[in-house]
């Protein structure tokens, strides 16, 4: 086992110094000058003042040289300064990680709640009233698209209760009922997609589960209905859920901007997505390559986690 | 299809507003759930203390008082910083921080502080720290920018006389020095050395109403009321946040929950918040009035080099039907210098009724004297957010197929717009203007950029005779004719064909009070609102 994760390790370095490469280059490949956004366009600078201002930021030295500090930097803790605001970006990061963490976190913690519970009744229950109804939530929830979701629940408290959820952030740590109720709404409508697909899966997989031949000896050697399924199939069913509820984990980190924009949550992705209006290179290149250092390691975690479901993979 | 008008709703429905239900469906639908007609509950006796949170649409980016570019670095410092003039709601100049001020000749101006003013550390302002300040302003250090020196003044050198009295000495004759005090988004004065004791991207120290708190970037800036500021009985409020909520739904949403107190919203959510009876909304014009341009370069014979065919296509343009379409009615007639930017703009009914009266037969016989009554194919540019800039190229277009002009409008993300804009790589596009100190801001470009835009032109020399003389001449009564006689010569010439200035939308509760909308695009009015 420990040389399984040993080599995994060593596999995670080709894939993030490619990813570092690929990131680098497609945020320079960006149409648009970052000097025009900095300036606002203002057409009475000189050619000189831009270059001034090009050689300020560091960007008139050749791009392996830039992308070299960018990576050195990285490695030693300090990936550079934002462009637009000089702050650190290792800085801009610590702040808005944990918010996104948090509100990946309740999505997650929704979606295994409910989803894996209402997939294992839908299956169990085939055909049943239950598992219609089962089945049309999670289509609604997956046709949802969660910014749509996010303004209608914001709109209707804001006008049914006249309550929003307080607009300045609160740290967990500094006030955890006022953080919770920030971010719990949020949580919800991100998770509504991510019940449906856990659901949909958990469903399908516990039926295929559910016709194989050892639950059928399990059935008649007289275990009971709630051990076949709780404990012989559910435990097989959940490989690959396990691995969905991985990749939405990634996928969230990234995917929950809109969500945080909507609700102002100055999480990852909605820095991500101001860094990229701006053309804040090295924010956009350390916020990406987070994001996908997350998910690489992530998709380790997911690997990892199968010897622990099922034996028999960690055994070989 | 020239005969078919485009319509509000099909102008909605294409630039997506109606079909993307998500955002507006929402708001229309709940609109059903209950709003009575707005009623204000005005008094006119200020009272002191509460909360303010104001929503800004984007994040001030850092709070740095010098050489800061994006708009949004002066609504995250306007409350901490002041200058040593100030504009009032009109655009009058009044003294800030200097007591009087005195221009011995056309080259130097000597401004008297007020004394006793004391900055939020409780160092009281002198001399010294104005000629700190005015030194960075000529050179501002990271994250300021040098490019906004295009609007700091020909100020060649900055001079203590005494502790109260500082002299500005200039490279030649610049009427600008006033307005760029008066606006204040670049002269805020902070103290002495500020810069080597703190961190000013997060942190400031200013003589402004509010002393900061803090600042947590991309979230809140959050100050306390200044109990020293010398414009007492200002400010009103004990606490001032300016919270970041880019999402104009999210701003609704918390204007009416009551979690903010005031933020700037579209015509059309204002519309519907006007319905609410907690909530009242304010509009006024903004310098951001929206024009075309055009570049006229050598062997390029493009058809509107020649006059005729800008003028066509400013006559060909029905301005009221671009108003009704694009800004539900609201809106007035610009030209070169917007209304509502003090005594310099010329009068709305000659604009309306004589130098951009639409007018489709004089279009139709201009392009026809300059032989292209056949029409011509044209590539404009336009801005591709805020939405607005794109709609109002799609309705242009529409009414340039009267005259046989097929447009091919060419959306752009601001940055590559600005680009092509900064280098005159355009035929045509369909820009927004911004504020500018000095009336000179809004005319300059036709002396400073002649060579990069206009190179195959042949300007008029009184254009350029004209900028000179009002920048050049301190006494602002003397300057109405100039600036009048500027544009209309620009008129005639129509490098540039001025559309429309649009208005502003702020929607605040009706427990805040004595609120207005800036002209300057800043939240100036917070200074002296109150809470109910």
């Amino acid at each position: 086992m420990h040389r399984y994760v040993a080599r995994r390790l060593l596999q995670m370095v080709p894939t993030l110094f490619g990813m570092s490469l690929a990131i680098f280059l497609m945020v320079r490949l960006m149409p648009g000058d970052v000097i025009d956004v900095l300036t606002g366009g203002d057409v009475s600078i000189t050619p000189a003042q831009r270059e001034g201002i090009r050689r300020t930021l560091g960007l008139d030295k050749p791009l392996p040289v830039q992308y070299l500090q960018w990576v050195g930097g990285m490695a030693a803790g300090n990936p550079g300064l934002s462009l637009r605001s000089h702050e650190p970006v290792g800085a801009i990061l610590a702040r808005a990680l944990p918010i996104t963490v948090e509100l990946v976190i309740i999505a997650v913690v929704f979606a295994v709640a409910l989803g894996i519970p209402l997939g294992v009744i839908s299956a169990s229950r085939r055909e049943s009233v239950g598992d219609y109804v089962a089945r049309v939530g999670g289509l609604i929830g997956l046709s949802m698209p969660s910014f749509w979701l996010a303004t209608l629940i914001l709109l209707f408290t804001s006008i049914v209760f006249q309550w929003i959820p307080a607009v300045s952030f609160v740290p967990f740590l500094q006030d955890p009922l006022g953080n919770l109720s920030q971010v719990v709404i949020p949580g919800i409508s991100v998770s509504v997609f991510v019940i449906a697909i856990v659901m949909r899966m958990t469903r399908a997989t516990m039926l295929e589960v559910l016709s194989q031949d050892y639950v059928r000896t399990a059935r008649a050697k007289g275990a009971s209905r709630r051990s076949v399924t709780y404990h012989h199939a559910l435990r097989n069913a959940l490989i690959p859920v396990v691995t969905v509820v991985g990749f939405q984990v990634g996928t969230l980190m990234s995917g929950a901007a809109i969500v945080e924009v909507i609700f102002g949550l100055p999480g990852l992705g909605y820095t991500l997505i101001q860094a990229i209006f701006a053309r804040d290179y090295p924010l956009v290149q350390t916020t990406t390559m987070l994001l996908a250092t997350i998910f690489v390691i992530l998709n380790l975690t997911v690997d990892l986690l199968y010897g622990v479901i099922d034996p028999r993979i960690r055994a070989r | 299809m020239a005969d078919h008008q485009l319509t509000r709703r099909e102008l909605l429905k294409r630039s997506g507003l109606l079909a993307g239900a998500g955002l507006v469906a929402p708001s229309a639908l709940l609109e059903a759930c209950g709003t009575t007609t707005t009623t204000s509950t005005t008094s006119t006796t200020p009272k002191r203390g509460g909360k303010v949170t104001w929503a800004l649409e984007q994040d001030p980016t850092y709070l740095a008082p010098f050489g800061g570019i994006p708009t949004s670095n002066h609504w995250g410092n306007e409350f901490m910083y002041d200058s040593l003039l100030q504009w009032d709601k009109d655009l009058n100049v009044q003294n800030a921080l200097a007591e009087s001020y005195t221009t011995p000749d056309d080259r130097t101006y000597i401004f008297k502080l007020k004394q006793g003013i004391k900055f939020h550390n409780g160092k009281e302002l002198t001399a010294d720290d104005v000629k700190y300040s005015f030194d960075l302003m000529a050179n501002p250090p990271l994250p300021g920018s040098t490019s906004y020196l295009g609007q700091f003044p020909a100020v060649a050198s900055t001079d203590v006389v005494d502790k109260y009295t500082v002299k500005f000495t200039m490279k030649k004759p610049d009427a600008s020095m006033i307005g760029f005090l008066a606006w204040g988004r670049y002269s805020g004065i902070a103290p002495v050395d500020m810069y080597k004791q703190l961190n000013p991207v997060t942190q400031g120290i200013g003589t402004g109403p509010m002393k900061l708190v803090e600042y947590v970037p991309n979230d809140h800036v959050t100050y306390t009321r200044f109990a020293d500021f010398w414009g007492k009985p200002l400010p009103y409020f004990d606490d001032l946040v300016l919270k970041v909520l880019p999402d104009e739904q999210a701003r609704v949403a918390a204007l009416r929950s009551g979690a903010v107190d005031g933020a700037t919203v579209s015509p059309d959510n204002a519309r519907v918040l006007g319905k609410d009876k907690n909530l009242v909304v304010y509009k006024g014009l903004t310098a951001a009035f929206r024009e075309i341009q055009f570049t006229v370069k050598a062997g390029e014979k493009k058809p509107w080099a020649d006059r005729r065919v800008r003028q066509a296509i400013s006559a060909a343009i029905n301005r009221q039907d671009l108003i009704d379409k694009v800004y539900s009615g609201d809106g007035k007639y610009s030209g070169f210098i917007p209304p509502g930017y003090g005594k310099y703009p010329i009068a709305a009914s000659d604009l309306v009724n004589r130098y951009f009266k639409f007018d489709l037969n004089k279009a139709k016989q201009l392009m026809s004297d300059a032989g292209f009554s056949s029409g011509f194919p044209l590539t404009m540019l336009s801005i591709a957010q805020p939405a607005d800039m794109t709609q109002a190229a799609e309705v242009v277009k529409e009414h340039l197929q009267q005259i046989k002009i097929d447009v091919n409008i060419v959306p752009q993300m601001i940055g590559e717009f600005a680009k092509n804009n900064g280098n005159g790589s355009f035929d045509v596009d369909l820009t927004s203007r911004g504020m500018r100190g000095d009336p000179n801001g809004f005319v300059a470009e036709f002396v400073n950029n002649a060579k990069l835009w206009w190179p195959g032109y042949e300007m008029p020399p009184d254009i350029a005779a004209l900028v000179a003389k009002g920048i050049a001449t301190p006494q602002q009564d003397q300057r109405y004719p100039i600036y009048t006689q500027l544009q209309q010569t620009l008129m005639n010439e129509l490098l540039e064909i001025p559309l429309v200035a649009v208005y502003k939308y702020q929607v605040v509760t009706s427990r805040l009070h004595n609120m207005y909308v800036a002209f300057t695009d800043f939240n100036t009015g917070l200074r002296q609102a109150w809470l109910g």
